[in-house]
């Protein structure tokens, strides 16, 4: 006998529409996991990203010592970081940047003296990684005049540091979280499959074979897969709107992230077939064991 | 068109239900199956349903060895035998059309084939104006009426009924009987397991007594299996 796909996605359609609660509760159960792993997920892209924007713009400054001989720190400089921009910046150039940044608050700068700021030189090492950033800085520390180095913000350290740790955490995390969810939603349709277990049992004496009898449940587990995990996406673009001009505010770098960025296609296709495939998969082992003891 | 051979049927820390049982059922017949409860009526007829395996014994069906019949072609036979049961086992959240049509469904039949089927069961079994409703609204005899119709569906070679009456008043049971009474004129074989002794008397079929799992009498005697 030909399986009929429509019909049999006709009856898991009824079957759902007579069961609603059941439904929802599966799908429910995909959408806990799918939206954990994508907020996981698109918290690591965002970070990477973070990371990546601050990469094109490093800038490493040498703060000179006072009385320091800022053009033979320059020239040192440069053959330091052979390639990169280097500018020698003195105290009164510093000085008339910091006015210019500070806007209308530039006042407060009133009666600061022209040697207050220390004389500078700095190397643009646009694309440069945190990593290749801070060995810049070492070496740049042998600058005669050299009193101090600084090539980027503590939290951008951190923040690097958390991301490693995610990447190689990521790989053990999700098998985990894939593992969690497959128990956790076959055990959710279980009871779906358990409440109907004497369906079942009526449709084996009327000749039904394994497979007329799993096939809507199969799809059942599918569609509330496919239901969970497309609200679970939903979700995260809410999140993303709701954090990133929030976390903006904060930190001008994030200006740059991009839903994209936290949410980019692949992750999108990847949470949705992984929520589909997880509502198969739990849908298939509860029929299974219900199959088996009839 | 079905054959025993001493075939006995033990469940794991119970005694015996069924003991060295020797029967052989024509295509065609009416066969009445009695006898106390625990004498093994229902087992009986859930080895003959695929439903269990013998311990020991052979079983043909259709002439083939039910033994060696594989699990992915068990559905097959079954769409061979139609059953009903005391306790009905329809769906309750199907409407008595739905119920009837399930075992047409199975079979692939087309829904414009299968809804012709369902008015024409309905009609016989006088349930044609209940085909929407669901069976916890109809009467004992209704349902069961519904899951004879259920049972006839797919023009089955043999009708096995398991206490079919067992919760019907006698005018109800009277309807069913007759019900399965014509299924056997129109050519079906039927096994009707029951303790009602007023049936057996009535209809004047083949009666097969079995007494604590064995074999006791098999004729057409009816005084002679009632006593």
């Amino acid at each position: 006998m030909a399986l009929r796909p429509f019909r049999a996605a006709r009856r898991a359609l009824e079957s759902m529409a007579r069961g609603p609660y059941v439904a929802l509760v599966g799908a429910a159960t995909v959408f806990v996991a799918v939206f954990a792993t994508g907020l996981f997920a698109g918290a690591l892209g965002g970070a990477e990203r973070l990371l990546e924007s601050w990469a094109g713009e490093v800038r490493v400054s040498v703060y000179l010592a006072p009385g320091a001989d800022l053009e033979r720190a320059r020239a040192a400089a440069a053959a330091l970081a052979p390639g990169r921009r280097v500018e020698a910046v003195p105290s009164e150039v510093a000085l008339s940047r910091l006015a210019d940044s500070l806007g209308e608050q530039a006042h407060v700068l009133e009666g600061v003296g022209p040697g207050a700021l220390p004389d500078a030189v700095e190397i643009d090492a646009p694309g440069l990684s945190l990593e290749g950033a801070r060995e810049l800085a070492a070496r740049l520390r042998s600058v005669p005049g050299a009193d101090d180095v600084d090539y980027g913000t503590a939290w951008l350290e951190g923040l690097e540091r958390l991301v490693a740790r995610a990447r190689t955490a990521a790989f053990f995390l999700f098998g985990a979280l894939a593992l969690a969810t497959a128990i956790l939603v076959s055990n959710t349709l279980r009871l779906a499959v358990f409440a109907r277990r004497e369906e079942i049992e009526i449709m084996k004496l009327v000749g039904a074979t394994d497979a007329f009898v799993a096939t809507p449940f199969l799809i059942e587990g599918l569609l509330q897969g496919l239901l969970g995990a497309g609200a679970a996406v939903i979700a995260l673009v809410g999140v993303h709107g709701l954090l990133v001009p929030r976390l903006a505010a904060a930190v001008s770098a994030a200006r740059a992230l991009t839903l994209a960025d936290t949410l980019p296609p692949a992750l999108v296709l990847a949470l949705v077939g992984g929520g589909a495939g997880i509502g198969l998969l739990g849908s298939a082992l509860s029929v299974a064991r219900a199959l088996r003891r009839t | 068109m079905i054959q025993l051979f001493h075939v006995t049927k033990e469940y794991p820390g119970d005694g015996p239900a069924l003991q060295e049982v020797s029967l052989e059922i024509d295509k065609g017949e009416f066969v009445f199956l009695t006898g106390a409860s625990g004498a093994g009526k229902s087992t009986l007829l859930k080895l003959i349903f695929c439903d269990e395996p013998a311990s020991a014994g052979q079983l043909l069906l259709f002439g083939k060895n039910v033994a060696k019949i594989s699990g992915s072609a068990i559905p097959f036979v079954r769409r061979n035998i139609g059953v009903v049961f005391q306790d009905f086992k329809l769906l309750a959240n199907r409407t008595v059309a739905e119920n009837v049509a399930l075992p047409l469904e199975v079979r692939g039949l087309a829904q414009k084939e299968i809804r012709r089927k369902v008015r024409g069961l309905l009609r016989s079994v006088g349930l044609e104006h209940r085909a929407d409703k669901f069976p916890p609204s109809l009467s004992g005899g209704e349902q069961q009426r519904v899951a004879v119709a259920r049972a006839l569906a797919p023009d089955p070679a043999l009708l096995l009924a398991d206490e079919p009456t067992g919760n019907l008043d006698p005018e109800r049971t009277l309807e069913v009987m007759d019900l399965l009474y014509g299924a056997n004129a129109r050519g079906t074989t039927v096994v009707v397991a029951t303790h009602d002794r007023s049936l057996l008397e009535r209809y004047k079929k083949r009666v097969v007594v079995l007494q604590a799992g064995r074999l006791l009498s098999d004729g057409d005697s009816v005084r002679r299996a009632v006593s």
